[in-house]
């Protein structure tokens, strides 16, 4: 039982449910107490072991319903007796059911020794049912992972069923001129080929449960080494969800509580010096405290037209990082500056992203014009404690570039990061005026890939942190 | 505390029979939660919309085992010294001015700075003994002769550093006290944490907790709960206020009415005499049920529509 168990660990696993082996050990500790009686009750105690989340209990329990599910030849058998009676194998599988009550004469007979043979023409389901489980437990199912291992498996359960005996039995029985010898031949060949769509079945049953994972970390893998350009829209809640991961990950890790006073330990020191006055008498007590300033982060995100396939993107990454920091203040620009606080905080992402787009994004960037708006609205407002991060690819359209004011910017700032989806080679060709503003950043870099974006989101949140 | 109450406990049918002798109707999944976490002494994470009756459950477990519950409340800004232990300064620094003479005393015929020092030295730590300690909830839990039900409530609302904390609680139940070192508990405490999920909960913390997730009871269990927790209502009402809720928990609301809300609707109900439910005393007590004036507005157009479909469920 408890391979049966590590099996049902790993369709967990395998749905996306992170099972540490402290979790699968609590489980099977939970199991042995309550015991395998009552369905209910043993369904209960493992999701409430492996589950860590409403979701995730969910997922357990579809699991627990999929991986519990003993009606393999079942379905099929009874669909086969309904579509047409002069199947011999649904004539002998609905004679068997009936307990063998009225055994068709007709229906042909097997005698041999094969015990596949026998339990194909008995209808003995239950039977069947257990030699493919231990078949597929002898090939290691759990392990398939992707929808090109099914033929292999399928093959490999039926070659330890008893397949290849089968064949030879089924060639012995049609050689030879005896009608009843032949009948039964065909039947077995019938029987067979329903066997084989039922462990194929099977198999692709086990793929969808064991092999989601595999597919899935593949395909997101893939996508966080994409471009983001290249990236389809089809994949965009994909990427919303890895964003969103990402921004939890990070939040988890940066949005700790920076503030504290007049809590916790005395300070002896402090009390102490404090007192000298009152001639020694602990007069007024001092306590440590701790304050440290939370970062402050003004984001200006080009959305105009050269930048159009990443800015959704951008965006994206825009948004969930209004969940990671608290105080952060997200403008978009093509010509001029526009504040989308408001924007974000009242539509959930898509949506904000659409509404962005269409009353700011696309014509042409003007990198001078947005600099004024900045000077104008939040130069004074930007201290040693701001960092301000410019999501953008410099390209100018040929006006001016007022790189003055990113170098007043950059002296009042705390940290200026340059985020350009273009590689660095691209820089300065043409209308990008990336060398004027350069030197006015602490940091720039290209960004284009998700992986690039969550490194420099760590580095700044680092950074910002630290102080 | 297992030993001594492995009686009340010995399969989940017999939990849930004994919650039920104490008003407190649960299905099978809370049942065989409590069962496991007694059985192999694993803290519960309780999760669930607020007023499903989280906290209600540890309450109802204590009763049930006969041990004292203890509480304590999570919020922003909790720590150690206000869930563990703090040390009594004023007491420790009245006590050093009152001693000052006694110290004089005793010091008198030891010569030179070592040998005070020494004689010092052979007295025990009297300023950080247990005199000077003021439990604080957790540590209360740990003392307890008989064991008992330690109930962290809405964990989610604590900082992440009091979550690490935890940890060691949870997984030995013990805690380090520098000052005195490591104390285990008398009798392991069944420990229940609420959570209503406002804040993402650490991995680490999950991983030894047992997970359960209470939602809106659905209507036959919504209509036991009551007829324990309200017995004098008649079972027309009962029919037609459950069918109501259940009605309004459909609707896009602010906040979805909880079962407690439920009870007190009730409970108003009984007051008012009402025998029966009509759209102008369903108005009138509709914030009861709801709580945000925009959730009363929506609320307020399906009114008729609801309380006609509840008489007709009630038979009338």
């Amino acid at each position: 039982m408890q391979q049966t168990l590590e099996n049902f660990y790993k369709a967990v696993r395998a749905a996306g449910v992170a099972v540490a082996p402290a979790n699968s050990i609590e489980a099977s500790r939970a199991v042995a107490l309550v015991g395998y009686r009552e369905r209910g009750i043993l369904k209960h105690a493992l999701s409430m072991n492996l589950a860590k989340s409403h979701a995730d209990q969910l997922l357990v329990e579809e699991c627990f319903e999929q991986f519990f599910r003993f009606d393999a030849f079942k379905d099929s058998a009874r669909d086969s007796t309904a579509q047409g009676g002069d199947d011999p194998t649904a004539n002998a599988a609905a004679n068997a059911e009936a307990g063998g009550k009225e055994k068709s004469t007709a229906a042909p007979r097997y005698e041999g020794e094969l015990p596949l043979a026998k339990m194909l023409m008995a209808g003995d389901r239950t039977a069947l049912a257990v030699a493919m489980q231990q078949a597929a437990r002898d090939a290691g199912l759990t392990d398939i992972w992707f929808f090109t291992q099914k033929s292999l498996y399928t093959q490999q359960i039926l070659q330890r069923m008893g397949l290849r005996e089968l064949q030879d039995e089924i060639r012995a029985l049609g050689e030879g001129s005896c009608p009843t010898r032949i009948a039964t031949a065909g039947a077995l060949r019938t029987a067979k080929d329903w066997l084989y769509e039922e462990v194929r079945d099977f198999v692709e049953r086990q793929l969808g449960m064991f092999g989601k994972t595999a597919v899935q970390s593949l395909r997101e893998r893939h996508l966080q080494k994409t471009r983001l350009s290249n990236i389809d829209l089809r994949d965009f809640r994909t990427m919303h969800e890895l964003v969103r991961k990402m921004a939890r990950r990070l939040s988890a890790l940066y949005s700790r509580k920076r503030k504290r006073a007049n809590r916790g330990q005395l300070d002896f020191a402090r009390t102490l010096r404090g007192n000298v006055a009152h001639d020694g008498v602990l007069f007024e007590t001092h306590w440590k405290t701790r304050f440290v300033d939370k970062p402050r982060v003004l984001v200006l995100c080009d959305v105009s037209g050269s930048v159009q396939a990443y800015s959704r993107f951008l965006l994206l990454f825009l948004h969930s990082l209004n969940d990671v920091l608290k105080r952060i203040d997200s403008y978009v620009f093509t010509g001029s500056l526009a504040s989308v606080n408001d924007i974000f905080d009242s539509y959930p992402v898509a949506e904000a992203i659409d509404k962005i787009m269409a009353e700011h994004g696309f014509g042409g960037s003007d990198y001078g014009g947005m600099l004024l708006d900045l000077e104008r609205e939040c130069l004074r407002g930007i201290d040693h404690r701001t960092t301000v991060l410019i999501l953008g690819d410099a390209r100018n359209n040929n006006l001016d570039a007022r790189s003055d004011i990113l170098q007043q910017v950059h002296q009042r700032a705390k940290r200026v990061i340059w985020l350009n989806p273009e590689p660095e080679s691209f820089w300065n060709t043409g209308d990008s005026v990336m060398r004027n503003y350069r030197p006015y950043c602490h940091l720039a870099k290209t960004c284009n890939t998700l992986d690039h974006l969550e490194r420099l989101l760590d580095d700044l949140l680092r950074a910002a942190t630290a102080s | 505390m297992k030993d001594l109450y492995q009686q009340t406990f010995s399969s989940v049918a017999e939990v849930q029979r004994h919650f039920e002798r104490h008003h407190y109707i649960c299905d099978e999944r809370i049942a065989t939660c409590v069962f496991i976490a007694h059985n192999l002494q694993k803290p519960v994470l309780v999760e669930g919309p607020a007023g499903v009756g989280k906290t209600e459950l540890a309450k109802t477990t204590a009763q049930l085992l006969d041990v004292p519950l203890v509480r304590l409340q999570c919020y922003e800004g909790l720590d150690e010294a206000k869930a563990l232990y703090e040390w009594k300064y004023a007491k420790q620094l009245l006590y050093t001015q009152l001693l000052k003479d006694k110290l004089g005393e005793l010091l008198e015929g030891t010569q030179g700075l070592r040998e005070s020092m020494a004689k010092i030295h052979a007295h025990e730590d009297l300023f950080y003994s247990e005199d000077f300690l003021e439990p604080r909830p957790l540590y209360r839990a740990l003392h307890e002769p008989r064991g008992c039900v330690l109930l962290i409530d809405e964990i989610d609302k604590s900082d992440q550093e009091f979550e690490a904390f935890l940890l060691e609680v949870l997984s030995d139940f013990q805690v380090s006290i520098p000052e005195l070192g490591t104390i285990v508990a008398r009798v392991k405490p069944l420990v229940f944490l609420t959570s209503n999920n406002s804040r993402e909960l650490g991995d680490a913390l999950k991983r030894r907790c047992l997970h359960l997730h209470i939602p809106y009871p659905d209507a036959a269990l919504e209509s036991r709960i009551l007829s324990h927790r309200v017995p004098e209502l008649s079972d027309r009402l009962r029919t037609e206020v459950v069918t109501f809720v259940q009605q309004l928990r459909e609707l896009d609301l602010k906040k979805v009415p909880s079962i407690s809300e439920t009870i007190d609707w009730a409970r108003t109900l009984l007051l008012l005499h009402a025998a029966d439910l009509d759209p102008g005393l369903v108005k009138m007590t509709l914030n009861i049920l709801l709580k945000f004036e925009t959730d009363i507005a929506a609320a307020g157009e399906h009114v008729r529509s609801f309380v006609d479909k509840a008489r007709q469920r009630a038979g009338g």
